[in-house]
């Protein structure tokens, strides 16, 4: 261990205490400057209000895009949950040629750019208006990086977890299929849900797909949030993003407290 | 025990919605793009066009230069908290990690909204670099190119101290005592030892960083205002604003093969870290 008692610790010390001011001060001062009592964005603020949470509560915008986003946000990780889900049980359970190439394919949205996937899809949907516009569209395209997102948290899982005890139920004389849900389904659960998890944040939070292809009408939160960055730097902004903080923050103590059960 | 040929028809089953999903959205519409920015009339006259035309090189220049600023800011930042994190032999190494990814938990547009309210002209970073005389009374960090770095470093700095931190927990600490009691100071240890045997996992988590950078949209289109010329905008810009398909087709060619020549030495890399560190 280099030593932290010597000056060289405290060069580095110091500089990490730097580091986590500039990763998580923007997100304080966010949250600081939503309770200004200003009709400008003031940081430090001045005065104490929740004029601008009542503004943004009472904003059919912001409540609608909220509403949209846990709508697309639920179905992408159900959907890519039980798609991703399957094909890492066929990935890991089965031997078939191409195994390894196509679980590299499966995975190969993930290092793409997200924008060059929106551009794609959406010249793709002008051509081949194959699925209704609006939410539907909004969802099949999350699950392309869904999908993958919950292949790679399922298939280390699906590798880690004890084939005898599968095999060991059926000797006891359960089918392969009672085995996988009698046995295998249950120790996969916390798998399950850090990889649903996964999915809805990536899905609440994406911007870029939900911006080509999503409708006025149905339009998530975080274009809602863009469009309103970019017109004005209006308080209310400021409110839904502390608010957006603060259920990211009881998410995270939340799956955290779950992990540690 | 069941056939082979029924097994396999299990195993196909259980593909065919990915498989379904990913034909018809990802190969389909990737192949698509290609075709449509390559017109049978003129194949590669889109590719001319961005090539030949300074202000589109400008575009693709600074995109890359972002990528460049961005990576080392991260770098440099992240190395020493993931090192410190990674040797931290407190109970609240876990927390302090923790809150270190917390903002991968936010989305991009709420974490560039509040770089957004600290470089305005009234801002915070803006007063105070107002203050100290170097820059005129009016400044603002917003719209600048510096602005985007620093924005864009803070989001992706999560990223880069995760991949980093991996890295260094698989490295025997012993070897950092053992140049020390060799008489290296720990200065040199932390070069000649740490971050010699961390090289894969720094130019893994360089690479992952750099390509997210070049290909970023939200952050350098809020922090970058109106005059954000990134890739990732001008191809927004063009799609969505001018409808010039087959343009903007070719200019998310352009970034996608940028973005696959960095995954791939990435995968390669990352796959060395590993042998590596067994």
């Amino acid at each position: 261990m280099i030593s932290l008692r010597h000056p060289f610790g405290w060069v580095l010390r110091l500089l990490a205490v730097l580091t986590f001011i500039y990763l998580l001060g923007p997100l304080c001062v966010i949250v600081a400057a939503s309770f200004s009592d200003t009709g400008y964005l003031a940081f430090p603020p001045q005065g104490l209000s929740l004029r601008w949470y009542r503004q943004a509560l009472g904003d059919a915008r912001y409540l609608n895009g909220f509403f949209v986003s846990l709508r697309l946000a639920g179905m992408v990780a159900v959907l890519a949950l039980v798609i991703g889900t399957a094909a890492a049980v066929a990935l890991t359970r089965f031997r078939f040629p191409g195994r390894t190439v196509l679980e590299a394919f499966f995975l190969s949205p993930l290092v793409l750019p997200g924008l060059v996937l929106a551009v794609a899809l959406t010249l793709f949907f002008a051509a081949n208006p194959i699925v209704p516009p609006g939410m539907p569209r909004l969802v099949v395209s999350h699950l392309l990086v869904g999908v993958p997102l919950v292949l790679r948290v399922m298939l280390p899982v699906l590798r880690r977890v004890d084939r005898s005890i599968e095999e060991a139920a059926q000797n006891l004389g359960a089918s392969p299929l009672h085995a996988f849900f009698l046995v295998t389904l249950p120790a996969l659960r916390p798998g399950l849900i850090a990889a649903a998890a996964l999915a809805f944040i990536f899905s609440f939070d994406e911007v870029e797909m939900a911006l080509f292809l999503g409708s006025a009408r149905d339009a998530p939160l975080t274009v809602v949030l863009y469009g309103a960055a970019q017109m004005q730097m209006d308080p209310t902004v400021a409110a839904v993003s502390s608010m957006l903080i603060l259920l990211a923050l009881a998410l995270m103590v939340a799956q955290q407290a779950y992990a540690q059960r | 025990m069941r056939s082979g040929a029924a097994r396999g028809l299990i195993a196909a089953g259980l593909l065919a919605p990915a498989a379904l999903v990913f034909a018809v959205l990802f190969v389909w519409p990737q192949l698509g793009l290609f075709l449509q920015s390559m017109p049978a009339a003129a194949p590669l006259a889109q590719y001319q066009r961005f090539l030949g035309d300074g202000y589109y090189l400008g575009v693709l220049g600074s995109s890359l230069m972002l990528g460049l600023c961005v990576t080392l800011v991260t770098l440099v930042l992240g190395f020493p908290l993931a090192f410190l994190l990674a040797r931290a032999e407190t109970r609240w190494a876990g927390l302090l990690l923790l809150l270190t990814s917390f903002p991968l938990w936010v989305s991009a547009v709420v974490r560039s909204f509040a770089w957004m309210v600290l470089f305005f002209r009234n801002g915070v970073a803006s007063r105070f670099l107002q203050g100290t005389g170097l820059v005129p009374p009016d400044f603002q960090l917003i719209g600048t190119f510096s602005g985007v770095v620093v924005a864009l470093a803070q989001v992706l700095l999560p990223i880069m101290i995760v991949t980093l931190y991996a890295v260094i927990r698989g490295i025997d600490r012993d070897l950092e005592h053992a140049a020390m009691n060799l008489g290296a100071s720990p200065a040199v240890a932390l070069w000649l030892v740490t971050l010699r045997l961390a090289r894969g996992g720094v130019l893994a988590g360089s690479l992952l960083v750099f390509s997210l950078s070049v290909s970023a949209f939200a952050t350098p289109s809020l922090v970058g205002g109106a005059r954000a010329h990134f890739m990732a905008v001008t191809i927004y810009e063009q799609t969505l604003e001018l409808l010039d398909w087959p343009f903007a087709a070719a200019i998310a060619a352009i970034l996608l093969a940028i973005s696959l020549s960095v995954a791939l030495t990435y995968g390669r890399l990352l796959g060395d870290a590993r042998e590596q560190a067994r």
